[in-house]
């Protein structure tokens, strides 16, 4: 009896260990059979008899109690009793607890953040649980149960169909092609939503408007910058992948006052009609797109001539100025000049431009006078190249050298002018020489006689003509007879060379013609 | 049941007492100590339990053998018809082994947790099992046939005399020891002190025999005494001493053991009342262990 007596839980009686602070009240004989059943240890429907929302939760089959691991349990074999007032009945830890079995997988953010920034108070639903302290249930599965609705209920409850888990912004699981009646097309696509669904004010919060947008045509996201000049539709002109890029396939611009046609085909539309393409460009004259590339050349009494003249449409550098209009305007092409391109005379390789006009007609305003000091006023008077030239060729001359004082006598008549007038200078190179070209025999041709025909009045020029004509080297102009020795007798039968040897003298290997001692001896043993 | 016989029965006592203690110790020793407060989340708690399918067994096997063990000793003691059923010593060896290792049995089915009116029965049990140890004890200092009968005073001091008889004729054992051990051994020296003298007397003397002992093989060493017969010498001596103790005593402990009987019993009683009303509440909610 002592020891009866001794023992703490005398008041206990038959109780095998005191009950936790959640059943304390439950303590004493007479409540024995509120949980226990007798011949039944213990059956879940006395524990369900008084915790009705976990009942309520098994009944709709949701919730952690009603997971597959956890609905077919005794209740006692997650939570027992008797060890104590102190005894964790219900040993959740937080850190090992798999949430995914309450029906509510945490992924994402959710798996990051703490128990108590969902369970709170605020976020339950149900009222069964609303007052209960330290509870983990009556919170509902959807999000706005916790998050608030930014979009203040205007895309519905099911924010998963467009959100994930991980980040709400951007929604991520949002395809605007299959989702929204406006797909996004183009650069549409690259467009930050912002700029279409932009922030307003509704019921005093901050709003952003996705729903109600109207988009039957452009107008109501885009600026029209053409303030309505053409119409409401849009897409007649442009297309989604950039405002700037004119859908060729819609707007036809032959059906305006100017079709384009040739190289304007590929022009972009801001060259021609501004960058806001607001520019209604005159389009009577070239000039009223185009620079005057000729400046000015063609303006005549500040009317410039039309460029259709020379121009068309597909190429600037294509020209319609034909031969004979050139012909027609004063400078006739002729001879090589047919075969010249236009910018050998017509563009000016310094300046970098094209010149029409004033370039001049005179041969050296295009070509350079090779001759220099050579050709004097008397046989190129006022620089005149065709005195002697002709347009055909510039080798083909067409000049009259009796004037020279030189009569082209003989064989010089057949000769080219090369022959004579083209010589070598020191420096190597080939140069015409005429007024500074000789009329002696020897500037032309060797001495082949080493002086002894020199000139007595001019030392060092032969007399040639004594005995060569012009038509061959035969000393057709030579007479014996008028020599110092005239052949007589049998020295008429003699051979020249007989009497005239070939000697050498001062290196130089030549026949003598000229002989001073006429003695029998000299050629006679 | 000869000696040999009674070794091995006393011996599968040990063996069985032992191992089984060591056995649930060892298996349940990481449980056991887990703090109450946490224990149901031990994985071994399930089998371990005071309601779990070993500690109910235990708790079952323990609570029947302290039943049979009482039983049988009681029947054998007072029943007359088995009066002669066995040496009452050997029924005594077997209600110690069963009402000690049920205890044990009963302990581990508490998984040491005690609370609530079964502690009541804990703790009687505890009790009975350590006044039976104490009872064990006395019923050792008061001479008993092998039948359990109580030997007389006079039968007593015969014993005693022939055991003087054989120091002095047989092992002609020297005239100075023998009469020293005479002197020792006297029955004066008792006198029927009171119970608290007499525990303290028989405790000094418990530890005084053994120095006697020890003095009186050095002495006959020195007597020059065969070896052989030294050993025969102070295992009679040994037995003179205590014979001669229990005689001096033997009205002591008649009078202390009737006091034990008065501790004992009603704790027995205490305990199985207790013990019965824990198992039928146990039964009427359901829990049946294997039945």
């Amino acid at each position: 009896m002592i020891l009866f007596s001794y023992t703490s839980n005398v008041h206990a009686q038959i109780s095998p260990g005191n009950l936790t602070f959640a059943h304390a009240n439950l303590e004493g004989l007479s409540n024995c059979t509120k949980c226990h059943v007798l011949g039944k240890q213990l059956e879940n429907s006395r524990c369900l008899a008084c915790h009705t929302e976990i009942n309520a939760m098994i009944n709709q089959n949701k919730g952690f109690h009603s997971s597959l691991g956890v609905k077919n349990k005794k209740c006692w074999e997650c939570h027992s009793e008797h060890h104590g007032r102190a005894f964790r009945i219900i040993n959740f830890s937080p850190d090992n607890f798999d949430h995914s079995i309450t029906g509510f997988a945490l992924d994402g953010e959710h798996s990051q953040i703490k128990c108590q920034e969902c369970h709170q108070d605020k976020f339950i639903s149900n009222s069964l649980f609303k007052k209960r302290k330290d509870t983990y249930l009556g919170l509902s599965t959807k999000c706005v149960s916790c998050h608030q609705d930014v979009h203040q209920n205007t895309l519905g409850n099911n924010c998963s169909s467009c959100h994930n888990t991980i980040k709400f912004k951007p929604a991520a699981l949002f395809n605007h092609n299959s989702d929204a009646k406006f797909k996004l097309t183009g650069a549409h696509s690259k467009v930050e939503c912002i700029k279409c669904h932009i922030n307003e004010k509704l019921n005093g919060k901050q709003f952003q408007k996705f729903v109600g947008l109207q988009f039957k045509n452009c107008t109501p996201c885009h600026q029209d910058v053409h303030k309505r000049q053409f119409g409401e539709n849009c897409i007649r002109c442009h297309n989604v992948e950039s405002f700037k890029e004119m859908n060729r396939n819609s707007f036809d611009h032959s059906k305006t006052r100017f079709p384009l046609e040739g190289a304007h085909l590929r022009v972009s539309c801001t060259n021609c009609h501004g960058k806001d393409l607001l520019s209604k460009p005159k389009f009577t004259e070239c000039i009223d797109c185009h620079k005057d590339a000729h400046f000015g050349e063609f303006t005549v009494n500040n009317i410039v001539t039309d460029c259709k003249k020379c121009h068309n449409v597909i190429s600037f550098k294509t020209t319609l100025f034909t031969l004979a209009e050139h012909n027609k305007e004063g400078f006739r092409l002729t001879g090589a000049h047919l075969a010249v391109s236009c910018q050998s005379c017509h563009f000016k390789k310094v300046l970098r431009q094209w010149h029409f006009m004033k370039i001049g007609e005179r041969c050296i305003d295009c070509h350079e006078n090779v001759h220099g000091v050579e050709l004097t006023q008397k046989f190129m008077p006022d620089n005149k190249c065709e005195s002697c030239h002709v347009t055909e060729s510039w080798r083909t001359i067409n000049f009259n050298h009796n004037i020279t004082g030189f009569k082209l006598l003989g064989k010089h008549d057949s000769v080219s002018c090369n022959s004579c007038h083209e010589v070598k200078n020191e420096a190597g190179k080939f140069t015409f020489r005429f007024v500074s070209l000789h009329s002696n025999c020897t500037t032309c041709h060797n001495d082949i006689h080493f002086g002894q025909f020199n000139s007595e009045k001019i030392k060092k020029v032969s007399v040639c003509e004594n005995c060569h004509g012009f038509d061959n080297w035969r000393p057709v102009n030579f007479d014996h007879e008028k020599t110092n020795f005239p052949l007589k007798g049998a020295h008429e039968k003699v051979s020249c060379f007989s009497c005239h040897k070939k000697i050498t003298k001062n290196g130089n290997v030549f026949i003598q013609y000229k002989l001073r001692d006429f003695k029998c001896a000299t050629c006679h043993a | 049941m000869n000696k040999k016989l009674h070794t091995i029965y006393i011996a599968s006592f040990f063996i069985v007492g032992i191992s089984s203690t060591l056995l649930l110790v060892i298996n349940g020793y990481q449980y056991y100590n887990t703090p109450l407060l946490t224990r149901f989340f031990n994985p071994q708690d399930i089998l371990l339990k005071p309601s779990g399918f070993i500690g109910q067994g235990l708790g079952v096997l323990g609570s029947l053998m302290m039943i049979l063990g009482v039983a049988i000793y009681m029947i054998r003691k007072r029943v007359r018809y088995f009066l002669h059923f066995g040496y009452l010593k050997n029924w005594l060896e077997l209600h110690i082994f069963l009402c000690t290792l049920g205890p044990i049995f009963v302990l581990f089915h508490t998984a040491f947790k005690f609370g609530g009116l079964v502690a009541v029965s804990f703790w009687s049990m505890t009790a009975v099992v350590l006044s039976g140890i104490v009872g064990r004890f006395l019923y050792v200092q008061i001479p008993h046939t092998i039948q359990g009968q109580i030997i007389g005073m006079d039968e007593l001091n015969a014993q005693n005399e022939n055991l003087s008889h054989q120091l002095k004729e047989v092992y002609n054992l020297p005239t100075r020891i023998f009469e020293e051990i005479e002197q020792i051994s006297s029955l004066k020296r008792h006198n029927s002190p009171k119970l608290k003298i007499g525990i303290a007397f028989l405790i000094k003397d418990f530890f005084g025999t053994k120095s006697v002992i020890h003095n009186l093989k050095h002495e006959l060493a020195l007597a020059e005494v065969p070896k052989s017969k030294r050993k025969s010498i102070a295992k009679i001596v040994k037995t003179k001493l205590i014979f001669s103790r229990r005689i001096g005593l033997l009205k002591t402990m008649q009078k202390f053991f009737r006091y034990w009987h008065v501790v004992h019993l009603p704790f027995a009683i205490l305990m199985f009342v207790i013990m019965f009303i824990h198992i039928a509440v146990t039964v009427a909610f359901g829990y049946r262990w294997i039945f």
